[in-house]
């Protein structure tokens, strides 16, 4: 009897992972098709003496050649400058936005001082307004620094980190839960905020650090708007983003769209890879971040 | 949440007051340095031998006085009317006149300046009534160089926060005052810096958005406020349980390769949207990759519309955002999956509950329960959620029944941006702006004392 | 924290040097990408023979037709001196205060020069406001000989592209070519401007009967699974034809390789039974100064201005990169004569009327009862009466705009 039991629980156990499987990968095509096809379309070539390079409806191309790519690194167009732009504005944004972040998260977690909750309180309002509301003030005080076009490059990193300190709860919430008793017994030793702050709880933090520095580095990537908006006009200032969606939304650039898909691969590439190196941090901070709220 | 509001309104009041009548007794009580002060900053912490103090009072007064000269009493003084002076041509060359943008932005600026300036002529006075106190004490003052050390100890904060707080004034709070105050003039396509002037209009601009004749925003923006309202449902909540349920596929008992599974899902984040999305809105066009197999399968007679049918477009939309959603709540309800307590699913198993039974009773609630002002967050986020919509449709397809360049996949935000960027229709952007802040905050208000996890706090612990 | 405030420092000094670039002996010129480098080299010969001028520091950027109005008019100072847009912003431009008038002298030889409409189309109010470029910018019926036996009817076209299985490309969602129905059939839809660009009359006889046929003829249109809304060949698939224009003439090329054909517009036969020939806008290219407050460098933008939309430019940038000039001479040379799409045009360009100044507005309007034909909204099925609703309604939306 009791054998029999077993016997079908297994069965049953069987059949579901069976159909579990399936799920599986049906999902895995799903989610990979559109990665798929574009690096099919990378391959296919711009030269109509090679291939049609228009758009066509279907996948794999009839001859693979590496045109596209040639003719990013060719010098046609501004494509790796502004890879370049988006790699400094990536590195320096990650850079500056995890300190202001810290230090923020830092004071609000650890001090008590008057008007803490208030202050976060006031962000967290601010937070309610959409963004792109404030795009034509802030292009136009960007400007009085100089800080459009021609210096469209640092102008974004100031803005992407100017008011980066209203994103801390991820961040706060990580050092809330650090045991308080370790600054406490820090302090009784004689030791000042920011000695503590630096040589106790930045050694703690690393995957907090981690996280905050790869969100803030993926995010540039795929900033068109903001970006677009503050270098119009000035093409050796655009990034990738602006740069490969005017290949395809504007009519000048007609049949560049296997262009656009190698240049979306090879931005691609380092932003996965190094999410993919990094995704256990990821993982513990999004968690984190959608407990604490 | 509404009761301490008020309290701290009250609060605030009486602190006002308390403050007003310190700035009385300290003048009617203070000595000569002290009453000094209320004219020159930090006259008395520099007379009592706190120089650092005194010299930074005395330098944002010195300071604050140079940017009215200067700068900011022109702008202030034009303020209420943005300017006079037109744009004029002399022979062929063109002499610009007031630019009513700047006016107003730095105008608004001269406004906080003062308002600054009149809280640290008050930290001014509070100090100097400070260091009196201590001295009627017989105590002594603090050194010049603990007062600096304390920047780094005991007032580590202000060190911390100083910075951050200046870039949230300079680029997030000011900009956001100007547009406010944008939504009460007529600054459009015909009234724009530095060619032409443009002015208050009161609340010209607010009745047109809510007038529902002809020429009115009224139908059109219920239109858009309706479809972002459902959208913002659809993306976090179908997103959050199917996300859920993949979870629980990898996470079940004796599937293999369970990292695989995650990481290829997980694509989906590493990639930038501007390249996966504007993909995927070729594939699905009516001319695109997947109508082209459909048809030349014989599936499908005509293409399917799935972009321009306004209906199936929303249907789309939403589809191709679980696409992107699924990942990351993947990932979130993995590792929350694993604090549920094993002993939990032991005792049903034993009490012979199904799978299903456990996941209602047990895994939900426990998840609802932890993620729910995540799931506050993603809600809002997804009311402002403008890549995917815009990188898809950028809104389209518009119709007659619609106004002023929405289209029917149009949230606020991208109905915004397109005001913005398209029709510098700054005014009614603005407008748009406030409209969709109200919506935020009640929103964000309604489900914040709806979640279980405010209403009872022990719940779960 | 003290090595933060170095590299604080040292980025807010980095950012000050890089901001002092704005140069006022600048002078930015936009043009579309593929004539970037075309530009440049105009503007050494230009320099060679101006040496006056040859001390300002000439920019090239690749800012498109499409976009060069929307940057202008966002920020005018950060603008371009010199840009080329499409004719159907200039209004627009104007009333934004990023459009000088073209300089007297100058004016009195482009008018003389250049074609009739091409003139027109520069023209706001009484005032000329830039110069003309080119008189391609219209639209006519690229195909492919070997599916299209018979290019002059829209029925037969339709007919033989189902047959094929292979699309028919139109943008009806575009205020620009769906007047190729609407002026077909005899409706209207002109505007008066004033010297500032401001909109002073609307003339518009949509909501009629000839207006019906037209919508009619565009719900039929779409019915058919052969129709796809588009205009850009690069971005078509499975194409059997397309109505498009001479900048895309290349990557038409391509698409069809030897079967490559063109003629101007079909003719349709409407729900009243008569034959139309599809009409349309015929559309110019435009060179723009902006206002300067500097007088000297308004004369070297004016002569620059006048040189890039000279005859010889002209016809150099057509032997460069095929744009169909405006200039009388230039398109009387052999070579434009020889030149196969522009023949087409030609050849449409003579049931076209000329195009005016619209309203932004209008070609969002436009795109509007588009999308509504494309999306169902207005189909097949729906009665006379709702047709004229929405005609009725675009109409009045469109008397709105002008003041």
């Amino acid at each position: 009897m009791k054998e029999k039991d077993s016997g079908s629980m297994k069965r049953n156990r069987l059949i579901g992972n069976t159909i579990t499987y399936i799920i599986l990968i049906l999902m895995s095509i799903i989610w990979l098709f559109p990665f798929f096809g574009l690096i099919m379309q990378s391959f296919r070539s711009y030269d109509s003496a090679v291939e049609y390079g228009g758009m066509v409806d279907y996948i794999i191309p009839k001859h693979f050649s590496l045109d596209n790519y040639r003719f990013l690194f060719s010098g046609e167009t501004n494509y790796l400058l502004w890879y370049k732009n988006t790699l400094i504005i990536a590195i320096f944004v990650s850079i500056l936005q995890t300190i202001i972040i810290l230090c923020v998260s830092y004071a609000l977690s650890r001090m008590r001082f008057r008007g803490r909750t208030l202050l976060m309180r006031f962000w967290l309002i601010l937070g309610m307004f959409p963004g792109f509301l404030t795009l034509i003030c802030l292009y136009f005080l960007l400007k009085q620094f100089g800080l459009t076009q021609a210096g469209a490059v640092p102008g974004l990193i100031l803005v992407s980190v100017a008011s980066s300190g209203m994103g801390y709860y991820v961040c706060k919430g990580y050092f809330d839960t650090l045991p308080i008793a370790l600054d406490e017994a820090a302090r009784i030793d004689g030791a000042t905020r920011a000695r503590i702050f630096l040589e106790l709880t930045m050694p703690l933090s690393k995957p907090i650090i981690i996280y905050t520095a790869l969100v803030a580095f993926m995010a540039p990537w795929c900033d068109f708007v903001m970006a677009s908006y503050i270098a119009f006009g000035h093409d050796k200032s655009y990034n990738v983003a602006v740069g490969l969606q005017r290949w395809v939304w504007t009519n000048d650039y007609q049949g560049y769209f296997t262009r656009f898909c190698a240049g979306g691969i090879l931005v691609a590439i380092p932003v996965t890879l190094l999410f993919m190196f990094l995704q256990r941090y990821y993982v513990e901070g999004v968690t984190g971040g959608a407990v604490k709220g | 949440m509404k009761t301490e509001n008020k309290n701290a309104a009250a609060g605030g009041f009486s602190a006002l007051g308390k403050s007003i009548s310190q700035i009385g007794t300290t003048f009617a009580e203070g000595d000569w340095k002290t009453r000094l002060s209320y004219l020159i900053f930090g006259f008395g912490p520099l007379a009592r031998g706190q120089i650092v103090k005194g010299l930074g009072y005395l330098a944002t007064e010195i300071a604050f006085i140079l940017y009215m000269v200067f700068f900011g009493a022109d702008y202030l003084s034009k303020i209420t009317t943005l300017g006079t002076v037109e744009t004029a041509k002399k022979g062929r060359v063109t002499v610009y006149g007031d630019n009513s943008f700047l006016i107003l932005l730095f105008g608004l600026l001269t406004i906080i300046l003062i308002g600054v300036i009149i809280l640290i002529w008050y930290l001014n006075i509070q100090e100097n009534r400070n260091e009196e106190l201590l001295l009627k004490a017989g105590k002594k003052l603090p050194s010049n160089r603990k007062a600096l050390g304390s920047l780094l100890d005991t007032n580590f904060d202000k060190t911390l926060l100083a910075l951050p707080t200046l870039g949230i004034f300079v680029f997030t709070v000011l900009p956001i005052l100007f547009m406010i105050c944008v939504a009460f003039t007529n600054y459009d396509k015909n009234h724009q810096s530095p060619s032409n002037l443009f002015t208050w209009v009161g609340l010209e601009n607010f009745s047109k958005l809510f007038s529902f004749g002809k020429a009115g925003f009224g139908s059109t923006f219920l239109t858009v406020l309706l479809w972002t309202l459902v959208w913002a449902f659809f993306a976090t909540f179908l997103n959050y349980f199917l996300g859920m349920g993949v979870a629980i596929l990898i996470n079940k008992k004796g599937i293999r390769f369970k990292q695989l599974w995650r990481t290829i899902l997980v694509l989906t984040i590493a990639v930038p949207q501007f390249v996966s999305l504007l993909y995927i809105y070729k594939m699905f066009a009516n001319d695109g990759l997947v109508n082209g197999y459909l048809l030349k399968w014989g599936w499908i007679t005509s293409p399917i519309p799935f972009w321009t049918d306004p209906m199936l477009a929303r249907i789309t939309i939403i589809v191709v955002n679980v696409w992107i959603g699924i990942p990351y709540m993947m990932l979130i309800a993995t590792g929350l999956l694993m604090n549920i307590p094993e002993e939990l699913y032991e005792s049903a198993r034993i009490d012979g509950a199904s799978p299903f039974q456990m996941f209602w009773s047990i895994t939900l609630p426990y998840m609802l329960f932890v993620t729910g002002p995540f799931l506050l967050t993603q809600f809002t986020g997804n009311l402002n959620n403008f890549n995917v919509i815009y990188l898809l449709t950028k809104g389209q397809p518009q119709s007659m029944r619609l106004t002023d360049h929405a289209g029917q996949t149009d949230l606020l935000v991208t109905w915004l941006y397109k005001m913005t960027v398209t029709d510098t229709n700054y005014k009614m952007a603005a407008v748009i702006g406030i409209m969709v802040f109200l919506v935020t905050a009640v929103v964000s208000l309604i489900v914040y004392n709806m979640l279980p996890s405010v209403k009872d706090e022990g719940g779960f612990q | 924290m003290r090595k933060l405030a170095t590299i604080i420092m040292a980025g807010a000094l980095a950012v000050t040097v890089m901001g002092i670039t704005a140069n006022a002996d600048e002078i930015k010129v936009w043009v579309a990408d593929n004539v970037v480098d075309f530009t440049n080299g105009q503007i050494e010969a230009f320099k060679e023979a101006n040496p006056d001028f040859a001390d300002y520091d000439y920019v090239v950027e690749p800012v498109g037709e499409g976009d060069a109005a929307g940057n202008m008019i966002t920020d005018v100072e950060a603008g371009a001196d010199i840009f080329g847009f499409a004719q159907d912003q200039i209004a627009r431009l104007v009333s934004a205060g990023a459009l000088i008038d073209v300089e007297p002298e100058n004016a009195e030889k482009v008018k003389a020069e250049n074609d009739p409409g091409s003139v027109a189309a520069a023209t706001v109010g009484e005032t000329l406001y830039a110069y003309p470029l080119t008189s391609d910018n219209g639209y006519f019926l690229y195909y492919d000989k070997s599916v299209v036996t018979d290019p002059s009817s829209l029925e037969a076209i339709i007919a033989d592209c189902e047959a094929a299985g292979k699309n028919f490309y139109m943008e009806i969602n575009s205020g620009w070519y769906q007047t190729a129905f609407f002026f077909a059939t005899g409706a209207d839809l002109t505007y008066d401007t004033d010297n500032d660009g401001n909109f002073t009359a609307c003339n518009a006889n949509y909501a009629s009967d000839q207006g019906l046929v037209a919508l009619r003829e565009m719900v039929e249109l779409k019915a058919s699974p052969a129709f796809q809304n588009g205009s850009a060949a690069g971005e078509a698939t499975n194409v059997a034809a397309i109505v498009d224009g001479t900048w895309d003439a290349g990557a038409v090329q391509d698409l069809f390789g030897d079967n490559y054909a063109c003629a101007k517009l079909p003719t349709f036969e409407g729900s009243d039974g008569k034959t139309y020939q599809m009409s349309g806008f015929g559309g110019f290219k435009l060179l723009g100064v902006k206002p300067q407050e500097d007088e000297a460098k308004l004369a070297a933008c004016d002569a620059l201005a006048a040189w890039l939309s000279g005859e010889e430019a002209q016809i150099a940038r057509f032997e460069a990169v095929e744009w169909g000039p405006s200039n009388l001479a230039a398109q009387a040379s052999d070579a434009v004569q020889a030149n196969e799409a522009l023949a087409a045009l030609g050849e449409q360009l003579q049931y076209t009327i000329p195009q005016g100044q619209y309203p932004g507005d209008y070609w969002s309007l436009a795109t509007s009862l588009g999308d509504s034909i494309i999306s169902g909204e207005l189909s097949k099925d729906s009665s006379d009466d709702d047709l004229l609703a929405a005609l009725d309604k675009f109409q009045e939306t469109c008397l709105s705009y002008a003041q």
